[in-house]
């Protein structure tokens, strides 16, 4: 077995990884990062359906790229474009009065009183008091320190933690097609829409911001893959050694903490080790020395009950919606009353196929032609709340799932499953090991869950954030953390 | 009892149950002229026992009561008024399919004891912080805790965002045991115990006792209270309406069109009906309107009343566990399907059922030889989805509770004499609180404790100056019984002295 040494050791290459890599490397580390699968990316990178297609794999669209790792690390200039930085949200009704929230106020207004009248009042009242929230909270992890608020704020802010968000919505609001198409975000992470602390997550979600804009959806020119790549550039150029198909077997601890991992054929030996797993598998590869944690009793109870599903269609033609002209770069929501979102995740909950899905659908070709050869497009659907184990199983359930999306969608898009030529079905143990989203959390400093008890191992993947989500915030947190310690 | 012939009083309290009485009594013994309006024709409201067949007599709502604080019990001097708790009683748990059970007695140094002791903890600290919130002068009242202790650490929290699967699970070794403690906390309720927030049924659950001799006998002792205090108690009278002049409560206007002028009010009707039954709407702060309208109420009680001839065989077996309640194959999966039922209108497959044999801790219920069972059912709607709760409907509930028991103990149901079935919107009918709801409210972190609308704090101000609430929907309504009321009691007391009422 060979062995090698360097000052730093990256595990897995999603964008957190590469994140890391990258700002370690800047750092002047040696850093060596090491992937498990082929490529670099993880859930976010590009992967082909068919001939010729590129399809987001997991991530469809972006929400929540830290603009500071943006800029620190100078993703721009390695070809981070996006295709579309604001895109709007649209909820398609069967009758016709559809519902389109984007970023012109004028048509917002009008849009919402064509539900109701008093509800397109409320929209701006109820948007100004959850981005003042929003930003208040912001500072949890813009600044790394403990949350500044006023007295005001704290106390609304603990309210929500309480509160279900339907139960909150319900106060602002009176149709149900807004309601729904807002708690669609809030059950993002295993949280039922009827949950206290479920309404905190949708100030969680408009906190965060993409390409300078608040609460905003964005598509990367290239899919969420030319984010990797961008990354990947970005810490190659500055040093770091990044390797595929390298698989961690066990952490080495010794008395003083960390001092390398162990791969199948070699050993590497570094001070520092990130990992990107989530922390329950991380501890897993250092089992005898994770043993007496509490923390890692914790993480181990913290089961969920469902989670995601993501279908991806190639069609061999353009999807009209019928009737009415719609931007087909929205982000189209299908869940028409708040209660199929609470259903379904009851349903789900308890191991059924709900009989209402819930699921949010771009159209990346039509935002980005490139992903796709002329004439063909691409339809991308996140589903949630499913659940993690049907009964049944999944492999018997999955062309189920794939028909009741195409279903749903032809209802809006008329004959749209007569054109679809290939399928992808991604299932939630396929998509991410999901973890709930840690509600009580969201209002506590949460810089230290990048550390863990083994002195050195850092975390910085979806397991160091309240809530997961395509950030690399995480990785910049544990980084700083860990050289400031060193110093 | 003195009839007083004008029609002016210091306090009029709305609702005679446990809370209305408790404060009536402080009240006149603090030489106010109090008066207590009643709907039904007994005092009582819940807390009370009736003949449901010729000869078998029975709690009709609940079969205990959650502990009144120490100090309040010997206040009012009930002991000496024949309302004396029995000891807590052993807590069964059967399963059919594999004929175990376990018992267990709430009082024990096992992890168990420690996790409802905790709960009980908490219970005193929202007492005590209702106290602090309401600035009641310390040495004019007797205290509720007795001592002067530092305020409990807030049960914030630990409680609140906790599921009640993850807070049993980890105190509680063994699956059988945690299954058992859950459904001793979700007796008669409906939640999903694997959602965040119901923890807080361990605190509105433990170390419920009942009463020698029955309920009735709590009822009748608050009653002597209050009228040796000098309080006036009418009965078959209904409170129709507050008129307000500046934002303060000065008239109850009776449903026969008497008004009757009082410098304080305090109602123990829930939340919902205090406000929106009781005030013109147009009159309340359209923020607080808003706010009771959301107010979630949660009905999922349904109660079996059985008059049996003997007690069958299988029962009998179960020997002195038959004093406490005995827990039907209680599961986390189980009653969280019930609960998904529930929340849609339908009545569950296998309703969350306890029995409680309350002819063997208390004879006096039955005829010799005979035996009186209460089922209480839980995740029951108030609302069925198809339409109302029909003679048809009822039956297919009886039918399901009977099979269910049927199941578990053979034989029970050809002992038979006679049975009653109390449905949440009989409970709503009967005693009056909205939906059925007798925990005043959904127990849900976003309306529980310091969250409850309508209240200031913990404590029992309204934002209608002169206007009091006590009952369930307080924030120690629903944890403890007779507190609500004499923290409502001390809050006017207070008021008055302050000279903020004149």
């Amino acid at each position: 077995m060979s062995g090698s040494t360097c000052d730093a050791i990256v595990i897995g290459g999603g964008i957190s990884g590469l994140a890391a890599a990258a700002y370690l490397a800047r750092s002047r580390k040696r850093v060596v990062l090491l992937e498990a699968a082929d490529t670099l990316g993880g859930l976010c990178r590009n992967a082909p359906l068919g001939d010729g297609i590129q399809i987001p794999f997991a991530a469809h669209a972006l929400y929540a790229l830290d603009q500071r790792v943006v800029k620190d690390l100078r993703l721009t200039r390695h070809g981070l474009k996006f295709a579309a930085r604001d895109m709007p949200l649209a909820v398609l009704r069967s009758d016709g009065k559809h519902l389109v929230l984007s970023s012109n106020a004028r048509d917002t207004a009008r849009s919402i009183a064509l539900q109701s009248q008093s509800d397109a009042e409320a929209w701006p009242r109820f948007r100004g008091e959850l981005f003042a929230l929003a930003r208040a909270m912001r500072s949890l992890w813009w600044d790394d320190q403990a949350l500044r608020l006023g007295l005001g704020q704290q106390t609304a802010l603990e309210r929500l933690s309480r509160t279900g968000a339907s139960a909150w919505l319900d106060t602002w609001f009176e149709s149900d097609v807004l309601k729904a198409a807002l708690l669609f975000d809030a059950a993002a992470q295993a949280l039922s829409p009827n949950e206290p602390g479920s309404a905190l997550s949708l100030v969680w979600r408009a906190a965060q911001e993409i390409c300078g804009l608040q609460g905003a959806v964005a598509f990367p020119l290239g899919g969420p893959g030319t984010l990797v790549d961008a990354l990947a550039l970005a810490a190659r150029q500055a040093g770091a050694d990044l390797r595929t198909r390298a698989k961690v077997a066990r952490l080495i601890v010794a008395n003083d903490g960390i001092s390398g991992v162990e791969l199948d054929n070699e050993t590497i030996s570094a001070p520092l080790v990130f990992s990107t797993l989530p922390a329950t598998e991380t501890f897993a590869l250092a089992p005898a020395a994770a043993a007496g944690f509490a923390h890692a009793r914790d993480l181990a109870a913290d089961r969920t009950r469902t989670g995601e599903a993501k279908v991806t269609f190639a069609l061999s033609e353009l999807p009209t919606p019928g009737g009415v002209a719609l931007s087909l770069g929205s982000r189209f929501i299908f869940a028409e009353r708040p209660e199929t979102l609470a259903y379904a995740y009851r349903a789900s909950a308890l191991g059924h196929f709900p009989d209402e899905i819930a699921f949010e659908m771009i159209l990346p070709s039509a935002i980005d032609p490139s992903l796709a050869p002329a004439g063909r497009h691409i339809v991308s659907a996140l589903v949630r709340p499913i659940p993690l184990a049907p009964d049944g199983g999944w492999p018997q359930r999955k062309a189920e799932l794939a028909a009741r999306v195409a279903g749903v969608l032809d209802r809006h898009f008329p004959s749209l499953s007569q054109k679809i030529v290939a399928a992808e079905i991604l299932t939630p143990d396929e998509l991410s090991p999901s973890r709930r989203a840690d509600v009580t959390r969201m209002l506590s400093h949460w810089g230290e869950r990048t550390q863990t008890p083994i002195a050195g191992l850092m975390l910085c993947g979806a397991s160091a954030e309240p809530v997961a989500a395509v950030s690399g915030r995480a990785a910049r947190l544990a980084v700083a953390k860990a050289l400031e310690r060193k110093r | 009892m003195k009839v007083r012939s004008s029609l002016r009083y210091d306090v009029a309290i709305i609702g005679a149950g446990a809370d209305g009485l408790a404060a009536a009594a402080l009240l006149a013994r603090a030489k106010l002229a109090t008066l207590v309006i009643e709907r039904n024709e007994r005092c009582g409201g819940r807390v009370t026992t009736r003949e449901f067949h010729p000869g078998f007599r029975a709690s009709p709502f609940v079969d205990e009561l959650p502990p009144i604080p120490a100090s309040l019990h010997w206040a009012l001097d009930l002991s000496r008024r024949g309302a004396i708790f029995l000891p807590a009683p052993l807590s069964t748990a059967l399963w059919p399919d594999r004929r175990s059970t376990i018992r267990r007695s709430d009082f024990g140094f096992s992890p168990t004891g420690r996790l409802l002791k905790q709960a009980a903890f908490s219970v005193e600290a929202v007492c005590r912080r209702a106290e602090i919130d309401s600035e009641i002068p310390a040495r004019s009242w007797p205290r509720m805790l007795g001592r002067k202790r530092a305020p409990q650490p807030w049960p914030g929290a630990a409680w609140t965002s906790t599921s009640l699967s993850q807070s049993i699970g980890t105190a509680v070794p063994g699956a059988d045991e945690a299954a058992h403690v859950c459904a001793g906390a979700l007796w008669g309720r409906a939640a999903d115990p694997f959602l965040a927030g119901t923890a807080l049924h361990l605190l509105a659950s433990g170390r419920s006792r009942t009463i020698m001799g029955g309920l009735e006998r709590m009822a009748d002792a608050l009653t002597g209270a209050a009228n040796e205090a000098g309080a006036e108690i009418r009965c078959g009278l209904e409170a129709s309406e507050i008129r307000t002049a500046e934002g303060r409560a000065t008239i109850v206007v009776l449903a026969d069109g008497t008004e009757i002028e009082a410098r304080a009010m305090i109602s123990t009707l829930d939340l919902r009906r205090s406000f929106l039954s009781l005030f013109k709407w147009s009159e309340l702060p359209p923020l607080l309107l808003n706010r009771i309208r959301n107010f979630r109420m949660a009905g999922a009680t349904a109660r079996l009343l059985l008059a049996l001839d003997r007690l069958p065989d299988s029962l009998a077996g179960l020997g002195e566990a038959l004093r406490g309640p005995v827990h039907l194959a209680p599961d986390f999966e189980t009653a969280a399907q019930a609960y998904a039922a529930w929340c849609v209108g339908l009545i569950p497959e296998a309703p969350p059922l306890t029995l409680r044999v309350v002819s063997v801790s208390d004879p006096s219920l039955a005829p010799v030889g005979g035996a009186v069972i209460a089922v209480t059912a839980g995740c029951i709607p108030y609302r069925l989805f198809d339409g109302a709760w029909t003679h048809a409907r009822r039956e297919e509930l009886r039918m399901k509770i009977l099979a269910q028991i049927d199941e578990a103990l053979p034989g029970v149901s050809s002992h038979i004499l006679g049975a009653e079935l109390i449905v949440p919107p009989d409970i709503e009918e009967q005693i009056g609180a909205s939906e059925g709801d007798l925990a005043g409210g959904e127990l849900a972190a976003d309306q529980m404790l310091d969250l409850r609308p309508g209240l200031e704090a913990l404590g029992a101000r309204t934002p209608i100056r002169g206007f009091y609430l006590a009952g369930p929907s307080t924030a120690a309504g629903a944890l403890a019984t007779c507190a609500a009321g004499a923290i409502a009691a001390a809050t006017v007391l207070a008021d008055l002295k302050a000279g903020r009422l004149r």
